[in-house]
Formats: C-alpha cells, structure tokens, sequence
C-alpha cells in the first residue's frame, strides 16, 4: 500500500488547456473581444455550448463560443467540422475573473475548459424560418448560430435577426452589423432603448421590432438576452401561434464547475450547465425557478 | 464473501498492524463528540460512538481539495491518491458515500473524487449507538448500502467480520481472525436489527409519496416562508450532510505571485450568494434571494430531485441537520410531516 503510480490514469475534468490570445480589441466600455487560437489542437463545439475561461489566480468564468464552429480565422472553412483550431469569445467586466480577463493583449494566454453544455439544435431549424432575438451581450453566444447559418444558408429558411441594446454605444460587433444591415440574406431589426443624437433607427424594447414584420408559425426562435426580456418576448411568439417547443432559450446562470457537480447553476432540479445552457421553453417553463 | 470472528482483544493488534502498513481512518472522541480521523494508535478507535462531527465524505472529498496547480503557463493534476482504509462507517453514513458515488460518477466522471475512492478500502461497523435525532431506519428504505468492502459487528465477546470483496478480504490476513459459526453470525445479524429498531424518529411516508407532495408543494410560499421563518442562512445543514456536494471554485496564489492553486471548497446552497450572478455595474442577480427560497432548494434536493439518479432521497436520516442547526429548523422529519399534512 502507499501513493498511487496511475496519476496519469486519472483524467481531470478540472485541467484547463491554454489557448493564445492572436487577437483582442476593446469593442466597448465593458467589453472586450478576443480570437483564440488553441496551443495543443482543435476545438471541436455546436453553436452555443460554452467554455469554462481563466486566468490563473483569479478563476474560471462561464463564457459562449462568439463564432461558429464552420469558421477558421473568421472565415468559412469546410474542415473545420473537425474542430477549430480559433475561435472567437466576448467578455464583460462585471467582476473579478471578467475584469482580470479583460486586462490581456494579443500574444498572451487564457485558459480553457470545454466544450460544455448542450447547444442549439440546428437539426429543428434546418429548412425552416429562424429568428433570433438577441439583446445586449446576448448578441455574443448567439453569433455562433448567426455565422453558422450564415455559413449554411441553403439549409434553413427565412432568417430574421432582432438585436436590442440599452443605447447606441452599447453595440457589439460594428463590423457584422454593417454587413447584416446591407446583406439580402438576413432581415435585420435592431432598435435601442434611449436613442442618442447619432441613433436615427428604432426606439424601444425589443419587443417592438415584433411590428415590423410578420412570422409563420413555423418558425423556429432563440432568445438571448437579460432574463426580464425572455416573458414578454415569448408573450409575442404565443401570439403568432409559435409552440413552445420551436422557441429556445440560452440561460445564464452561475456555472462554476460546468460539469454538472458544483450546484451554483441549479434551477429546480436541472443543472443549466449540463442540461442547457439552451433549452426550449417548453422543455422549462414549467420550472418555478426559471425567471424568478 | 466469507464471515471470521475477531476475539475482543484482537481488535487492536489487528489496528495496529493496519496502522503499520496503511493509512487507517476511523472514528475518535473529540471532547464530548466523535470525528473521523487518521488513527495513530488502536486504542484511540471508539467503536461506540453515536455519530461523528462531520460524514466521512471528507475523506474522498475533502473541505479544500486541490484540483490543479499553476506556474506560469503550466498546469498540474493534483490527483494523487493514497491508499488507505476507512474503518467503522455507520450504515447511514456508507449509504451517503454510496450516493455520492454515484453523483461524482455521473456526467463527467469526477477522478478528483473517485480516485481517492478507488483507493479507499471501507470497513462498516454495527451501530452500538444511536444519535438522539438518527431516523436512518426510515429514511429511503428502499436503498440498500452497496460500496463497502466489509462489515464489523460488535457482539459478545468480540466482533463478526463480514467480507464483501477481495479487498475486504486481504485485511483478513492482518489479524487473528477464525471463520465465524452459525451462532455468532446469527448474532451479529440480531445486534444490526436491534440498532435499526432503536431510531429515536421515523419518517412516516413512503419516499415516492414525499417526493410527489412535496415537489407539488413548490409554490405554497406561505409554508416555506414559515418553515424557514428562523433560517440564519448559516449552511451548516449542507455542510454536515453525507450528501450535500456543492462546492466552490478559488485560486490562490503562492507567496511567489507566479504560482499558485485552483481549490474546491465545500460551499452550501443555503448561503446568501450561492445562486447570484454579477451584472456589471456593482450590480447583481440573485435566483434565490430569499432565505425561504434556499431552505425549500435544500429540501428540495433531499426528497425528490436527485431521486431519478440516485434511486430514492438523498437523504440518510443520520440525524445530524437536526442537531447541528441553530434554529433547530433542518430536521428532515418534522419538515416533511408539517408538508405531507398541509
């Protein structure tokens, strides 16, 4: 009897791989985007799993992909069904990790742990309309969905975009939305809700977008954003006749561990990180903790 | 496998060649309480004890485990398990190792629990005494204890030891132990029966039933909000439960700056923050802000959400909530007589 000799047997779901930072730009006052490139390999995800990201000595946080997994170096490329080896991610300062995150550059490393979770169910959308409803940072776990159908867009059909933000200046992405603003392949509505001296488009919630256009009910949504939005967002779909199990949802919660044991992410008797982040509403809406 | 019999006097030079060659885990006295600890010397074990401070879980999970070591960019495994023996489990308390098993094991198998598992051979023991508020005969009948490797009973004149697997069965050898006869394995069988009628508390409903009414009870806030009416939100119910696994994630630097240890730490669902996110701003979200909102989560988790994995409660009716809360507001009993009969 003594100390084990098989350490190297034990897997440990806790080791993070590095990843090189090759690009990182401050889009906004908050936020700040990062390409990844993967020292050790490939990446292989589904539009909407998520990553466990560190710095070590400050901590993990649960962060989406923010590109799709049919991208290399922010271009289509049809290997990379095997796994990419960059990918995009847009962190928030709201805390500690977040912040310490937030102050890397290019040339430096992250940490990562993932893929984790289940993502969205491309399956159920394909040769179908798709919305997407996506509201402030919300914008980012979903641009893995929104590149992949872009990437694919023979496979589904009508594609709206809806995207909602506090105010102008709090507009990720500048350069997609140029392109998704001019592109005939996507119906593109975005609306603030305080409009500045620059803004000339809609004022709002989100929610008013919904009188722009029309859907058929056979449409398939994802919605994203600030959990107070998701009610009044489904209240819209419910009148369109949209059943529940075509709407999904990307939940955020505190997925410490990401793996299903930690408990922080619970909600009723589902772990959001093993069982989600993305669900369908009907899948959820009976759970009383889901909005609460 | 085989049953032997183990004269009184033999117990400890048994321990103490154990102790010679292995690492030995067993219950000791603390001042006027009991807790699972290294034996240094045989005559330290107290097979008597009612309960311990804290389950035995902390010997495959410990309060602060390391998980990864970091220096510059390198990162290190802190998997290293060390063979040892655990001995004199109560039967609630294998019951909670046996679910947490199972937990660990699900998903993502957990090596950071279930190496330490592999390596830890366990030795139950009879329950000599009964913890003032113990209730284990009736808590999740239909799950019977399966992961130990051998069961000690106290009976007159020595003990009876059941081997259960080879690893149980290589202890053998470290002690005068002779294969038990009919009597005294009969003995044994009549000492464990008359500690599962001795529980001060009963749970009066069939799980199945506890689970349905009280999942059905999840929006009567009138009843939780007075069943948690003094909760401190301190967690301590989490903390002592041989099945509540929540933990924390934390690094910590070395004194280096360049090094350091990312650390899981136990954590309880009952604290304030559990369940908060940040939103930026100084800003937060709490998906149970409310003391009542955590109390019912716990219950909830005891009696009927991790039933489907686990195969009924994650509760083992140890006993130790009731005594260790403040309030004296965690005994499963009461909690689930006051929501059947609502």
């Amino acid at each position: 009897m003594g100390t084990c000799s098989c350490a190297s047997q034990h897997e440990n779901i806790f080791l993070p791989r590095e990843a090189e930072i090759i690009r990182a730009t401050r889009v906004t006052e908050l936020e700040k985007h990062f390409t990844l490139k993967m020292k050790d390999g490939a990446m292989q995800y589904a539009p909407g799993q998520f990553l466990e990201v560190s710095v070590h000595g400050y901590g993990e946080i649960p962060i989406g992909f923010a590109s799709s997994p049919t991208r290399e170096g922010g271009v289509p490329n049809a290997a990379s069904a095997l796994g990419c080896r960059t990918f995009d991610i847009v962190i928030r300062s709201v805390g500690r990790v977040s912040t310490a995150v937030n102050t890397l550059e290019q040339g430096q490393s992250l940490f990562v742990r993932g893929p984790l979770g289940k993502g969205f169910n491309v399956d159920v959308m394909t040769a179908h309309p798709v919305l997407v409803v996506a509201a402030g940072i919300g914008l980012c776990p979903t641009r893995s969905l929104i590149q992949y159908i872009f990437d694919r867009r023979a496979e589904f059909g009508r594609f709206t975009l809806f995207y909602g933000v506090k105010s102008p200046k709090e507009q990720l992405f500048l350069g997609d939305l140029t392109r998704w603003r001019g592109s005939n392949e996507v119906e593109f509505f975005e609306t603030v809700d305080r409009g500045d001296e620059t803004w000339k488009g809609n004022v709002g919630l989100i929610t008013t977008l919904f009188k722009k256009t029309t859907f058929a009910p056979d449409t398939r949504v994802v919605i994203c954003g600030p959990p107070v939005m998701y009610k009044f967002v489904v209240a819209e779909l419910d009148a369109i006749g949209i059943p529940h199990h075509h709407v999904f949802v990307d939940l955020e919660r505190r997925m410490k561990c990401g793996l299903g044991k930690c408990g922080h992410c619970q909600m009723n008797d589902k772990y959001v990180c093993l069982d989600g982040p993305v669900f369908s509403v009907a899948e959820v809406e009976r759970l009383e903790e889901l909005f609460s | 496998m085989n049953a032997y019999f183990l004269k009184e006097h033999d117990l400890a030079p048994f321990l103490g060649r154990l102790i010679a060659v292995t690492k030995v885990i067993g219950p000791v006295a603390k001042k006027t309480k009991f807790v699972f600890a290294e034996l240094r010397d045989a005559a330290d074990l107290r097979l008597d004890y009612n309960s311990t401070i804290l389950p035995p879980k902390k010997v495959f999970f410990p309060p602060q485990q390391p998980l990864v070591t970091f220096h510059g960019s390198q990162v290190k495994s802190c998997i290293a398990p060390v063979d040892q023996v655990l001995f004199g489990v109560h039967f609630y308390d294998m019951k909670g190792i046996d679910i947490l098993d199972t937990l660990f094991r699900s998903g993502y198998p957990d090596e950071n629990y279930l190496a330490n598992r592999e390596h830890t051979t366990i030795v139950c023991s009879n329950i000599q005494k009964v913890a003032p508020r113990a209730f284990f005969a009736t808590a999740g009948p239909e799950m019977t204890p399966q992961g130990h490797d051998a069961f000690i009973t106290k009976i007159a004149g020595g003990y009876v030891f059941d081997t259960r697997t080879p690893k149980g069965e290589s202890l053998v050898a470290h002690g005068a132990f002779v294969p038990a006869n009919d009597a005294q394995t009969q003995a044994a069988v009549a000492e464990n029966d008359r500690a599962f009628n001795a529980c001060p508390q009963q749970m009066k409903y069939s799980s199945a039933d506890i689970a349905k009414k009280v999942r059905a009870s999840f929006r009567n806030e009138e009843l939780w909000k007075t069943l948690a009416a003094d909760c401190l939100s301190c967690g301590t119910c989490n903390i002592i439960c041989p099945t509540c696994y929540c933990f924390d994630v934390q690094d910590t630097w070395n004194l280096d700056q360049t090094s350091g240890v990312r650390t899981r730490i136990w954590d309880a669902c009952l604290s304030p923050g559990f369940a908060e996110v940040s939103r930026g701003g100084g800003k937060t979200q709490n998906f149970r802000e409310h003391p009542h909102q955590r109390y019912r989560h716990r219950v909830m988790r005891k009696t009927t959400y991790l039933n489907d994995t686990i195969g009924g409660p994650a509760c083992v009716g140890c006993g130790r909530c009731s005594l260790s809360c403040l309030a004296d507001i965690a005994d499963p009993v009461p909690i689930v007589d006051t929501i059947m009969e609502a």
